[in-house]
C-alpha cells in the first residue's frame, strides 16, 4: 500500500485532462500503485473509466509514427504537419538516398575535376525535390488534396520547405568533403533557395515538372556562361553573384507571394 | 396530400470547358436535388469532366455553378464548398505504404481536423461505416480492390460532407463487390446529396431517384429513371427473328428477339426499362428531336425516394 496519496486538484486536473508532463506521468505511476487513488479518481468521475477503456481502444488501431515524423516531431513540428509531410514523396527514404548518392558522387567529383561541380549540383536537388512533391504525376492523392479544405499553396510550401531543409542539410554534411575553396563552399545555399522560389513560382502556370526543368536548363546555362572567375569556378559563387542570388530571391518571393491563388486552379499542373 | 418543393444542391448553368481544340463540356445545364443522382453517360461524355467541376477540382471555361449554395468561382466559396464536400475521384490515388487508417487520417488533416484524438475518433466512424473496421490497420496495398475502394469513400465521408462526388464508383468490381458498395452509397444517400457517375444503366435503376444523361459533352436527358425507361415507350418490342433495320436487336434470356427503334405496326409491344431509354437518347435521334434537353421540373419531396 502506498504511504502517500495524490492531492486533490492532481486527481480533478488528471481526470480532466488538463495535467501536463512530468507531473502527469508521476500521478499516472501512483495511480498504477495505489488503488485508494483510483478509487478516489473513480468516484470523483464516473465516467472516466469508461473513457479511459475508449481512450485505451483508440490508441491501440491509432497509426504508428514512422521515422520521419517521428523526427519532425521530435523537431517541433505539430503532430499533424508531421504525417502531412511523411506522405510527402521526396521525403521517402528512397529518395533521401539518392540525395545523399547524388551529394556524394558530385563531392568526388569536385575533389578529383573542380568545386564547381559540387556547387553547381547542389541547388538542383531542391528543384528536383518541389517538381516531385506535388502534382498529379508525383502525388497520388493529388486530387483529393486539391479539393480538400487546406490551402493548395499551403501543402506544397509545407512540401518545399521540408525539401529544401533535407537537402541543405544533407548539402552543408557534404561541403565539408570540397577541397579547400574558402567560404566559396557555402556558395550553393543562396542558389538552392533563388532556384527553388523560381520553380515554385514558374510552377503556377507551367506546372511543377516543366517549371523545375525550365530552371534547372536555365541555372546550368548561368553556371556555364560565368565559368572561371574566384575559387567556385563561376561569378555566381563569388560575393556579387550571391548578392545577385539574393536579389533574385527576394524578388521570386514577392512574386510567389502576388500569385499564390494561382495554385487554386489546377487545371495548370500537369 | 401537400408535398414541400424540394430545395436544389447544385444548380449549373451553361458550363463549358475545353482541353485545348476539344470540347470536353458545352453549355452543360443541370440541377441536383437531396438524395442520389445519377450521372449516365458513355466513356468520353464528360461525366469525370463535370464531376471534377461540382468537385471544385476543376474551374470551367465559362458558365455558373452553385454549389451548396455557394459560389466556386470566388476563393471563400471555394472553401465553403470544400468543406460540406466528399470526393471520391475516378482513380482514388493512395499512399501505398499506408494503412487504411493512416491514408483516412492523412486525409482527414488535408480536410482541416488537427486535434488528434477528434481527428482519429473520426476516422474510426467512417471506417466503421464502409464495413472496414477489422481492417484499419492493413497495408493499403495488402488490400483487394473493393476494399481499397471502401477505403477512398471512408476518406470522402470524412467531416459528414453534405454533398458526396463520386466518379464511377464501382468500377472494376466484381459483382458481389459492387452490390456491398451499392448497400453502402444507399445508405449514404439518405440524408445527404450524391452524385455519382457510371456508365451502367442497372446501378442507376438500384441506386438513384434521380439521373442526368451526358454523351459528347452536353446533357441529353434530366428526370428521374421511370421517365428515362418511359421514354422509350411504345418503341420496344419482342420478335422471333432479329429485326435488322432496329437500333438494336438482342437474343433475350427467353430465346425471343428484343427489339428497340421504330416498331412495325403489328408489333408485340414490351414494357421498357431505363437501358431501352438510354439507348434510343444515345443513338436515338439529335436533341431537338427527342425534346427531353435540359427539362427543369425538380422533384418534389417524396418524390425522391428519402
Amino acid at each position: 500500500m502506498e504511504s502517500w496519496h495524490l492531492p486533490d486538484e492532481d486527481l480533478r486536473r488528471y481526470g480532466e485532462r488538463t495535467l501536463a508532463p512530468p507531473v502527469l506521468w508521476s500521478v499516472e505511476a501512483h495511480l498504477t500503485a495505489c488503488a485508494d487513488c483510483r478509487d478516489r479518481l473513480a468516484a470523483g468521475q464516473p465516467g472516466l473509466a469508461r473513457d479511459g477503456w475508449a481512450r485505451l481502444d483508440a490508441e491501440l488501431d491509432a497509426p504508428v509514427p514512422g521515422v520521419v515524423e517521428r523526427l519532425l516531431t521530435r523537431a517541433g513540428v505539430a503532430e499533424h504537419t508531421a504525417r502531412l509531410l511523411a506522405a510527402t514523396p521526396v521525403l521517402r527514404l528512397s529518395w533521401l538516398a539518392a540525395v545523399v548518392s547524388t551529394l556524394a558522387l558530385t563531392a568526388v567529383l569536385a575533389a578529383v575535376l573542380h568545386p564547381v561541380v559540387f556547387l553547381a549540383a547542389a541547388p538542383l536537388l531542391p528543384v528536383c525535390g518541389v517538381a516531385l512533391s506535388f502534382g498529379p504525376r508525383a502525388d497520388p492523392t493529388y486530387e483529393i488534396a486539391v479539393v480538400a479544405p487546406m490551402h493548395t499553396f499551403r501543402l506544397l510550401l509545407l512540401r518545399c520547405v521540408a525539401v529544401l531543409s533535407a537537402t541543405t542539410a544533407l548539402s552543408a554534411v557534404a561541403s565539408l568533403a570540397l577541397p579547400d575553396v574558402g567560404l566559396a563552399a557555402l556558395g550553393w545555399f543562396l542558389p538552392a533557395l533563388t532556384l527553388t522560389l523560381l520553380t515554385l513560382a514558374l510552377t503556377a502556370r507551367l506546372g511543377p515538372v516543366l517549371a523545375a526543368a525550365g530552371v534547372a536548363l536555365g541555372w546550368i546555362a548561368v553556371v556555364a556562361a560565368t565559368r572561371g572567375a574566384g575559387a567556385g569556378g563561376s561569378a555566381v559563387f563569388v560575393p556579387a553573384g550571391q548578392l545577385a542570388s539574393a536579389v533574385a530571391a527576394v524578388l521570386a518571393a514577392v512574386i510567389l507571394a502576388r500569385i499564390h491563388r494561382a495554385f487554386e486552379s489546377p487545371r495548370r499542373f500537369r | 396530400m401537400t408535398v414541400a418543393a424540394a430545395t436544389s444542391v447544385v444548380q449549373a448553368s451553361g458550363l463549358t470547358l475545353r482541353y485545348g481544340r476539344t470540347a470536353a463540356l458545352t453549355d452543360v445545364s443541370f440541377t441536383l436535388y437531396d438524395g442520389v443522382t445519377g450521372l449516365l453517360g458513355p466513356n468520353g461524355a464528360g461525366k469525370t469532366t463535370l464531376l471534377r467541376i461540382v468537385a471544385t477540382a476543376l474551374p470551367p471555361d465559362r458558365g455558373t455553378l452553385s454549389v451548396l449554395g455557394a459560389d466556386p468561382r470566388t476563393p471563400a466559396g471555394r472553401l465553403a464548398v470544400r468543406r460540406r464536400l466528399g470526393y471520391l475521384p475516378q482513380d482514388p490515388g493512395f499512399h501505398p505504404g499506408f494503412t487504411a487508417f493512416e491514408f483516412v487520417d492523412y486525409v482527414a488533416i488535408l480536410k482541416e481536423l488537427t486535434d488528434r484524438r477528434a481527428r482519429h475518433q473520426e476516422v474510426r466512424r467512417v471506417l466503421d461505416a464502409v464495413g472496414l473496421a477489422g481492417q484499419r490497420g492493413r497495408r493499403i496495398r495488402a488490400l483487394s480492390g473493393g476494399m481499397r475502394q471502401r477505403v477512398a469513400l471512408a476518406a470522402a465521408l470524412v467531416g459528414d460532407p453534405d454533398l458526396l462526388v463520386l466518379d464511377e464508383p464501382t468500377v472494376g468490381l466484381d459483382p458481389e463487390q459492387r452490390l456491398r458498395f451499392r448497400e453502402v452509397i444507399a445508405e449514404l444517400g439518405e440524408g445527404r446529396s450524391v452524385l455519382l457517375s457510371t456508365h451502367q444503366t442497372e446501378e442507376v435503376m438500384a441506386l438513384c431517384q434521380r439521373v442526368v444523361v451526358l454523351d459528347g459533352g452536353t446533357v441529353r436527358f434530366e428526370g428521374t429513371p421511370a421517365e428515362l425507361a418511359a421514354h422509350a415507350r411504345g418503341r420496344v418490342w419482342t420478335s422471333g427473328a432479329r429485326v435488322r433495320g432496329a437500333l438494336a436487336s438482342w437474343r433475350a434470356g427467353d430465346g425471343r428477339y428484343r427489339n428497340v427503334g421504330d416498331p412495325p405496326a403489328d408489333a408485340e409491344l414490351l414494357e421498357p426499362t431505363v437501358e431501352d431509354g438510354y439507348l434510343l437518347l444515345i443513338d436515338g435521334p439529335a436533341d431537338e428531336e427527342t425534346g427531353l434537353v435540359h427539362e427543369e421540373t425538380g422533384p418534389a419531396l417524396g418524390e425522391t425516394g428519402r
